[in-house]
């Protein structure tokens, strides 16, 4: 029952190290099934896996914002659709993340944004999972930061897919998906080329 | 070396001078010294001889010539002879020691301490010394050089001058270093008992100084943009950072200018956290405290400040999808980055119903999830940035990942 208590004595501060925002295609992101926990105590934070490999907490999203919603009454919410060259990533954000409720509101469509957040997977009543992006922030960029995450995203996808079988991550994801890594290259590809900059 | 030659040697000297020592008890202590103690057989053999030279009332065999050792090439743990210049003089901690100061020869420089209990003669700055069997120890992670009862320190003549190594500022490790740097930022000291603390550096790298105020003579303050040579001062270390204490060193200004080199790391990517404590904040007013106020301009040490200075900071995380960093940015770096004066900062809250918490909300606005490539310095696992800039296109990136994304299709 008790949990081993490693480092009885932490340096003057526990060295916290934040999960870095992975950057990902949404077509990737709407393939990814596989959620799990890493620990076992409330707390342990929670992260999908990637098809291309690797786990992810948080990610790092620039877009065109094409639609927004306000969606409930009391616990009133926002969701919105974020296109990038690939497709379609959907965005929450609720009363858990006022900041970045309150920075949705303000935004017209169709802009340019950043966005922040965790990615987090949902089973509809009939089964089929639905992945959606809780935004943590949500601001509105320029097009060059938009361009600039594009290469950002394919240089960090073809990573992946080049490390794909060789790390403990994308051994999972060989196990958990029966994807093949390949066709995220030509959907790098295709998202390269349709850059005009 | 065999203890039992060591110990016939001892044996015959002794001898030589018409005693009789008993061989056996010269091998035991011997024995002691080496394997047990770890004493070099060299020492071990020098210790021992002493002590029956005392003994028996002996002259003239102790003075076995001891290898003379450079100060560069000592290292912790070792029992040392060597000579060198005391090129400074500086205030004991404890009264358990009689003098500290640093010694000097053409190999490098290292501090000594002479213990009170050691008898020694106190010793004259910019004279000659020899010191044999002193003890190389480590204190803080900074060796230097231990006198002690058993330690023979004698005056000798030198007549080369003595010139210090400049050592270039990345190249510096614990101990004693001499550099020639120039002095770019002086910081706000943050103790009562510190004359001046900054940063000085050189085309290497960068450095923080302090000069510590000293009773009697005062110390003297450096000046911003000046080149100076410092000669011995005492590079410490904290938190895996170096940082020099200028009080033992010599200051010399020099005529010419140096390009400092920003040193540091480079770190690029998105900034995907802004935390709360950035934007407008107000600092206490109390000369070396400059702490930032909580609501209320409550400082948790000076209390209630009413006469607050405004300040304006980013503390954020950079992130490049690998590896996440901390980042500090000042006034200067924010403005740049924000292309918001500290004085709009707070004509903006002055003028808004939120306040300080507009200037919040426009930062995160203008610079949240962008792309910077930030320059500066770690410390405590923050980097403080000295030079941020937007990251921009390039169209050689595009073309090298459209070849990797379609050039390896089989």
């Amino acid at each position: 029952m008790t949990p081993e208590k490693s480092a009885p004595f932490p340096r003057r501060e526990q060295r916290f190290e934040r999960e870095p925002a992975r950057r990902v295609f949404a077509q990737e992101l709407r393939e990814t099934r596989y959620q799990f926990k890493e620990g076992t105590e409330e707390k342990s934070p929670t992260f999908v896996l990637l098809p291309t490999g690797e786990r992810c907490n948080r990610v790092f999203l620039v877009g065109t914002m094409t639609e927004k919603q306000r969606q409930g009454e009391q616990n009133a919410f926002y969701r919105a659709r974020v296109v990038d060259p690939t497709g379609t990533t959907f965005i929450m954000a609720g009363n858990y993340q006022q900041e970045a409720m309150l920075q949705l509101a303000k935004i017209e469509t169709p802009a340019f944004v950043a966005i922040i957040g965790k990615p987090s997977i949902y089973e509809t009543p009939d089964g089929t999972k639905l992945i959606s992006v809780k935004a943590e922030s949500v601001t509105v960029v320029d097009k060059e930061t938009r361009d600039l995450w594009v290469l950002d995203a394919a240089a960090a996808t073809l990573n992946r897919i080049d490390a794909y079988g060789t790390t403990p991550d994308s051994k999972t994801a060989q196990e958990q998906y029966t994807l093949d890594p390949a066709q995220f290259r030509s959907m790098v590809y295709n998202a390269l080329t349709q850059m005009n900059i | 070396m065999d203890i039992p030659v060591i110990a016939e040697r001892i044996s015959q000297k002794v001898q030589s001078k018409g005693k009789n020592p008993d061989q056996a008890a010269i091998e035991a202590k011997l024995r002691r010294l080496i394997e047990e103690f770890g004493v070099q057989p060299a020492e071990a053999e020098r210790t021992v001889m002493n002590e029956l030279a005392k003994e028996f009332q002996l002259t003239g065999v102790v003075s076995m010539p001891s290898d003379l050792r450079g100060l560069g090439e000592v290292l912790p743990g070792e029992w040392v002879t060597i000579e060198g210049k005391v090129v400074s003089l500086t205030t004991p901690r404890t009264p358990a020691i009689g003098q500290t100061g640093i010694i000097a020869d053409s190999t490098g420089a290292m501090q000594f301490v002479i213990w009170a209990k050691a008898g020694a003669p106190l010793l004259q700055l910019g004279e000659w010394y020899k010191l044999e069997s002193a003890v190389v120890d480590e204190f803080r992670n900074v060796p230097n050089v231990k006198v002690h009862s058993g330690t023979t320190v004698s005056s000798v003549t030198h007549d080369q001058p003595l010139l210090p190594m400049i050592t270039p500022v990345q190249a510096l490790h614990p101990g004693v270093g001499s550099v020639r740097v120039k002095m770019v930022q002086e910081w706000e000291s943050s103790h009562e008992r510190m004359l001046q603390t900054g940063v000085v550096g050189d085309e290497s790298g960068t450095l923080k100084f302090t000069i510590w105020r000293e009773e009697g003579e005062g110390k003297e303050k450096l000046l911003p943009d000046i080149v100076y040579n410092i000669y011995y001062a005492q590079v410490d270390e904290y938190n895996d950072r170096l940082s020099l204490n200028l009080n033992s060193a010599t200051i010399i200004p020099d005529e010419g200018d140096i390009e400092v080199g920003t040193g540091g790391a480079t770190f690029s990517g998105a900034l995907v956290h802004i935390s709360q404590g950035s934007g407008l904040v107000k600092r206490c007013p109390v000369e070396g405290c400059n702490r930032v106020l909580s609501r209320q301009n409550y400082c948790p040490i000076h209390e209630m400040q009413p006469e607050f200075r405004y300040d304006l900071r980013i503390k954020g995380v950079l992130d490049d999808g690998e590896k996440t960093r901390n980042v500090l940015m000042q006034r200067e770096v924010t403005e740049q980055v924000t292309g918001m004066t500290l004085e709009a900062a707070q004509e903006m809250a002055e003028n808004n119903p939120l306040g300080a918490e507009e200037v919040f909300y426009h930062l995160c606005n203008t610079v949240m999830g962008r792309y910077l490539i930030c320059r500066g310095r770690e410390m405590d696992q923050v980097m403080l940035v000295n030079q941020c800039e937007p990251q921009h296109l390039d169209q050689t990136t595009l073309a090298a990942l459209i070849n990797r994304a379609g050039g390896e299709e089989a």
